[in-house]
């Protein structure tokens, strides 16, 4: 005989030995890379979600004691590979910064752009992905569509289709030709029309909407005790963009909205990142209209770099939030300390509180919301 | 904006990273704002454009839960945690990396402690996002946080007993 | 009487809507034509993975757009990704439970052997996913194009079969 019991008398009433663990990956198609979760459930409720992480620990800051700063380029589109050129930006930004090199504006508007496209097709992965968690399977091939003309654009300037390695200390390593440029205007004319019918196809779709709207709420202040940033912080109401905030390369120049959410919800953070596509468009679009003449590398850039004994730190705003490569250097060519500061792990050690009590299916909604690849955590 | 010297594209820094005296005769540069000045903590404001950060603070170790507690009621959030091994010194650095969501501001506070037994207190009853960064600095370092509720292997197997990030570590 | 049927005359007068042949050669081509990958993406190369899945480079014509989640179901598991000694118990496991008859395919050079993780003193990564279990088909890069994976379940199926399906196009 099956007695429905209240909520509130299930989770926390009920004996040890009731709750049961149910072990979710490292292999799982639902979460997206080798994460492991321990979920102690009762019945379908999560009890304790636990994640174990180091699955795919590759020991990124131990090579960045073994690799001077332009061996280590490779390396830092691996951390987080669906946003590559965001990372990058932040190993030539702490070098550059240290070094005290001034990078042509030719090229920082060329790393606005190439960001910005880089950002839009990391969007497109999370969304396709996180459909296809929640059960629907066309949006994926939707949004690869998409990917793939920004994919053949970056391809035709650096060579790499997903771990690109295009920007050095100074500049960059290769121009822009007219075929980028009038193929950027042209993604940029086609993906307008294509974010309306995803709008109209999957944003106002009653199933999305039952299944996102009030789960997993996520406070500001939880969002500033766990050190979460993001659509994850912007969708509890807080605009915090590292575009604004510690402003770089030629972002003040460039007119854009912060899009943030009050509700803290799953739906905030999908609206938010449906929104940030949108804004990105307008960035592009801005930052081609100005693109300057000139040359993309800094001149008399010392082959062998060495930075000042000193601790330096960059932060650029990559996908998933705040990106920072923090440099502890003894006057050598290979740096003593390289820290990575990774913003999916931030966004992860909320994932036990913030998933206490709730339906096991409304959890993973939570997870894919919260957009995670895990390399990035373990790295 | 930075200007390249076309003569030394490597200028010679002090090793505190404070930019080179200014020539005789020439004014003094302005101090910078101190947004921190009313705390009871050693802030000191740094040139941002060089180093990445607004406000420095070296502490000794058993203040560092203090520390945080103060820069959580100015409403910082916790950004990493990370060690340094200063081998050669024979001490381990802490490094606590905040931002401030809402002001922009950044801040670091550094604590220094022997590296033969490397204990500092926990600060996860402050912002629990440490939690997993000092589980993962215990992971690369070794080093011990005094009230950690659960100190166990975090990036490494389960069963390491090794610190890979130690300067003296070899495979 | 009769004349018996020649029996070697009605084989060939049948041969265009009856063929006889080895039924080892009927499982391989059927084999080789629907192999079923396991979801087993890890890091990088798993987006590529997925790309070629995707309508561009479209698996589904090769029979292999059906990713199975589980091990008991799928025939073939492209190693994705870098291992990780951490990891490396499941990846057994998940190869142990792969019912008969099973194939692997190294995706990447990580899972050939470590990619560029590979330094003097390392101590997480696994060099090469041939160290494990034996591997069937190899796939250079990092991560390795679409069409290359496609290249890779194409080699496989001539390994399966014994003939290629498609003709290498030699650029002129």
């Amino acid at each position: 005989m099956i007695v429905s019991e209240p909520i509130s008398r299930s989770v926390a009433g009920s004996a040890p030995n009731e709750t049961f663990v149910l072990n979710l990956g490292p292999q799982h198609p639902a979460t997206h890379g080798v994460l492991r979760v321990k979920m102690t459930m009762d019945g379908e409720y999560v009890v304790r979600a636990e994640p174990v992480c180091g699955y795919i620990h590759r020991m990124q800051e131990k090579m960045g004691e073994n690799r001077t700063y332009a061996q280590y380029l490779p390396n830092t589109s691996r951390i987080d590979y669906l946003s590559a050129m965001n990372y990058t930006h932040g190993l030539v930004g702490v070098v550059e910064r240290a070094a005290r090199i001034q990078v042509p504006p030719r090229a920082e508007y060329i790393r606005v752009i190439t960001s910005e496209l880089n950002r839009i097709s990391s969007h497109l992965v999370w969304w396709g992905a996180f459909l296809l968690d929640l059960g629907g399977f066309t949006p994926l091939l939707y949004a690869f569509d998409d990917r793939e003309m920004i994919l053949d654009l970056l391809e035709g300037i650096t060579g790499a289709r997903l771990t690109y390695c295009y920007y050095r200390f100074g500049g960059l390593y290769n121009d822009v030709d007219e075929t980028f440029l009038k193929g950027a205007r042209r993604f940029v004319a086609h993906m307008r029309p294509r974010l309306k019918m995803y709008r109209a196809l999957v944003t106002e779709n009653v199933i999305l909407r039952k299944r996102l709207i009030g789960i997993g709420p996520i406070s500001a202040e939880m969002c500033r005790k766990y050190g979460a940033t993001g659509p994850v912080i912007r969708g509890s109401g807080v605009s915090y963009d590292v575009r604004r905030a510690e402003p770089y390369s030629v972002y003040p120049e460039l007119d854009f909205d912060i899009p943030a959410y009050p509700e803290g919800d799953s739906m905030a953070r999908y609206l938010v990142r449906m929104d940030e596509m949108a804004q990105s468009l307008r960035i592009i679009e801005q930052a081609l209209d100005k693109l300057p003449g000139g040359p993309v590398m800094a001149e008399k850039v010392p082959r062998v770099l060495k930075l000042p004994a000193g601790d330096y730190c960059y932060a650029v705003e990559a996908a998933r939030g705040r990106f920072m490569v923090r440099v502890v250097s003894d006057n050598k060519e290979i740096a003593y300390r390289l820290k990575l500061r990774t913003p999916c792990l931030s966004n992860l050690s909320l994932f036990e509180e913030a998933s206490q009590g709730m339906l096991l299916a409304d959890a993973l909604a939570l997870l894919g919301s919260l957009d995670l690849v895990i390399p990035d955590i373990d790295r | 904006m930075r200007v390249v010297n076309e003569k030394d594209p490597n200028p010679k820094m002090k090793d505190n990273g404070a930019p080179a005296t200014p020539a005789p005769g020439a004014p003094a540069p302005e101090p910078r704002p101190n947004p921190l000045a009313h705390l009871p903590l050693p802030f000191q404001a740094v040139d941002y454009n060089l180093k990445g950060y607004h406000l420095e603070a070296a502490v000794q170790p058993g203040q560092v839960a203090v520390a945080a507690g103060y820069l959580d009621s100015e409403g910082f959030s916790l950004d990493t945690i990370t060690g340094v091994d200063w081998l050669a010194q024979g001490q381990m650095e802490v490094v606590y990396d905040y931002f401030h969501p809402t002001r922009g501001l950044r801040s670091v506070v550094r604590a220094r402690i022997p590296r033969e037994n490397p204990e500092i207190p926990t600060i996860s009853q402050v912002f629990p996002g440490a939690n997993w960064h000092e589980r993962e600095t215990h992971d690369f370092f070794g080093i011990r946080f005094l009230g950690h509720p659960d100190l166990s292997p975090f990036l490494l197997p389960e069963d390491a007993t090794f610190h890979p990030l130690r300067k003296d570590f070899s495979a | 009487m009769e004349a018996q049927p020649d029996l070697s005359q009605l084989v060939k007068d049948c041969s265009p809507i009856v063929r006889f042949g080895l039924l080892d050669d009927w499982l391989a081509l059927a084999r080789a034509n629907s192999l079923w990958p396991l979801t087993f993406g890890l890091a990088c190369c798993a987006i590529e993975m997925m790309a070629a899945g995707a309508s561009r480079f479209d698996l589904a014509r090769f029979g292999a757009e059906v990713f199975r989640p589980s091990p008991r179901q799928a025939d073939v598991m492209i190693v994705a990704g870098t291992i990780n000694k951490k990891m490396a118990g499941a990846v057994k496991t998940l190869y142990d439970q792969m019912p008969e008859p099973k194939w692997v395919i190294a995706m990447g050079n990580c899972a050939i052997s470590g990619g560029p993780f590979v330094f003097p003193g390392q101590y997480a990564v696994v060099e090469g996913v041939d160290k494990l279990f034996p591997v069937d088909v190899f796939i250079p890069g990092c991560p390795p194009r679409p069409e290359a994976l496609i290249e890779g379940i194409l080699k496989l199926e001539e390994k399966l079969t014994g003939k290629r399906r498609w003709p290498i196009v030699k650029p002129e």
